[in-house]
């Protein structure tokens, strides 16, 4: 659905987050910030709790117990073969072999988690509200509402804290 | 802010009699067990040297990296730092236990053993004992020189001294990197002396660093509750808590890396050296070993609450204090003693070091300011803040 957004252009990390901490103590809803690097103070600042460190370890967890298993199957149950009068079932060699594909099975699944959390995907068109959020600048966006005073304040803060350029626009996101 | 530590009459007196009762145990020690005694007393000199090792490579990466999280707390590696010299003296007694440490100073396997001969050039007890004394020269300077450095920066301030220690801890690392090495080729590895293995070095001073950034963060979470170091935050103890993990890594690696490639390979002069631990009882030890060393931190300090808790950290701390132990004891009684040994004479001994460490380095840390004046990262310090 097509909303009219306000849309507003930062330089500095320093002056987004000043805006950010003093719109939110007027209580004026931000609807999305994007910025070209990660920034904790924003996920902080808009109340969001990431669990992806929890589905990372999950994975790590299960990717270690079945990687051994699959080792252990292969080597021992499935065909035995006596490599230089070692016992078939030589742990010790395994563990290398155990934390390399732990890595991988990490790594792959957390991007798999992370696209389909994020809807990216090969070939995606971007739906950004302003392309130089990728480059150099912090872009801040918040829904227009009805309001004429609260829009009047809200232009008056992001000028007030730094903003290089406010300006309005048709968007459709996907909130 | 001045603050000093004044140290209680109290914990000096427990740090007396600490060494008095050691003191005693180890006079009964070398009246009837002598080698147990020497094996003690290299095992728990060598303990509380690898802490102030340890704790000068910590600052000396704190210096080279120029960190400001934790410009508050260098007076802490630098007060354990300067055990290093009483370490130097006591070492120097080994001399009188040779014959009850290391097989190669025997007269009898320097006329039969090809292996001893062939390695005589390098280990025979003149040459020993003239690299031992080097080694101290060197980290006593260095690490005299650092501390210089920090309590003249405190009076005149600038940026000189800030430089300066950087340029310090370089050649602080470096001389390290090749004196610590053969120190515990030397001290160590020479118990077994048909035994090599050449990440060994590196695995023991791994061991030296990880132990001793423990127990800095031990006396730092210890001042913190006597009411020091008031603006110790939970972002500190985050990064505190992360240097234990990621060593605890880096010391199961090579660890694990040394006996990997032994076990695999099985040449038989290698293999012996497990072997021999993992007969007369010793094996229980190699599997705590890893288990407090490795798997407990690990597992522990996965999750980001615990490694901002105070209390959980400072147990582990403590754990890995015993962990340090075991890890020496199964590097040197088996090669001494002819099964596992564990008594009185131990715990005497772990316990007049521990009051000898705890008097140095408390008198240490009491003759400058805890947080350092002019540092110029102080105030990034204070208001350290990380996610």
């Amino acid at each position: 659905m097509n909303k009219t957004r306000i849309i507003g252009v930062f330089d500095e990390e320093h002056a987004l987050m000043d805006a950010v901490n003093k719109v939110k103590a007027e209580g004026i809803e931000i609807n999305e910030i994007y910025t070209p690097y990660p920034m904790h103070d924003v996920i902080e600042a808009m109340g969001k709790k990431t669990r992806f460190t929890f589905a990372a370890f999950l994975y790590g967890f299960i990717g270690s117990i079945s990687v051994l298993a699959f080792l252990y199957y292969t080597s021992v149950i499935d065909w035995p073969v006596n490599y230089g009068g070692k016992p078939t079932n030589a742990f010790p060699s395994f563990i290398v072999v155990t934390i390399i594909l732990t890595i991988l099975t990490v790594t792959l699944a957390s991007l798999f988690t992370f696209s389909a959390r994020a809807a990216i995907f090969p070939g995606k068109a971007y739906d950004l509200p302003d392309a130089r959020s990728t480059d150099d600048k912090f872009v801040i966006v918040f829904d227009k509402s009805n309001k004429k005073e609260s829009v009047d304040k809200l232009n008056a803060i992001l000028h007030e804290k730094g903003a290089v350029e406010v300006y309005e626009k048709e968007l459709q996101l996907q909130k | 802010m001045d603050t000093r530590i004044t140290v209680s009459k109290r914990f000096q007196y427990a740090a007396y009699a600490l060494i008095a009762i050691g003191a005693a145990v180890i006079a009964y020690g070398f009246i009837t067990q002598p080698e147990r005694a020497w094996a003690n007393l290299l095992l728990n000199n060598y303990y509380f040297l690898s802490l102030a090792i340890g704790a000068s490579f910590f600052l000396a990466i704190q210096h080279i990296t120029q960190s400001g999280w934790s410009s508050m707390f260098k007076r802490v590696p630098e007060a354990m730092m300067s055990f290093v010299p009483f370490a130097g003296v006591i070492m120097l007694l080994l001399y009188f236990g040779m014959h009850s440490l290391y097989h190669w100073t025997h007269e009898e396997a320097l006329a039969t053993d090809a292996l001893v001969q062939h390695k005589s050039p390098y280990l025979n007890i003149p040459f020993f004992f003239i690299r031992m004394v080097l080694f101290f020269m060197a980290w006593t300077v260095m690490t005299y020189l650092l501390r210089k450095a920090s309590l003249t920066e405190d009076e005149k301030g600038g940026f000189v001294y800030f430089e300066k220690s950087e340029l310090l801890s370089k050649i602080h690392i470096f001389l390290l990197a090749v004196t610590f090495s053969f120190a515990t080729f030397d001290w160590i590895m020479s118990i077994d002396v048909h035994w090599f293995s050449t990440i060994f070095s590196l695995r023991n001073f791994v061991s030296a660093f990880y132990h001793g950034s423990a127990v800095i963060v031990l006396i730092v979470i210890l001042l913190h509750q006597k009411g020091y170091f008031p603006k110790l935050n939970e972002s500190h103890m985050l990064d505190f808590s992360r240097y234990i993990f990621m060593l605890c890594i880096v010391w199961g690696y090579f660890t694990f890396s040394q006996f990997m490639l032994i076990w695999y390979a099985n040449i038989p002069e290698e293999t012996e050296y497990f072997a021999h631990r993992w007969h007369l009882g010793f094996k229980v030890i190699f599997y705590v070993n890893f288990a407090i060393n490795w798997f407990l931190p690990f597992v522990l300090l996965l999750s980001q609450k615990i490694n901002k808790n105070i209390s959980i950290v400072k147990a582990l701390c403590i754990v890995l204090i015993a962990g340090q132990y075991i890890d020496l004891y199964e590097q040197i009684f088996p090669g001494v003693m002819n099964g596992p040994v564990f008594g009185i004479i131990e715990i005497g001994f772990f316990a007049g070091f521990t009051g000898l460490f705890a008097l140095v380095v408390s008198r240490s840390l009491s003759k400058a300011a805890l947080i350092p004046r002019n540092h110029p990262y102080l105030e990034e310090s204070m208001h350290h803040h990380v996610h």
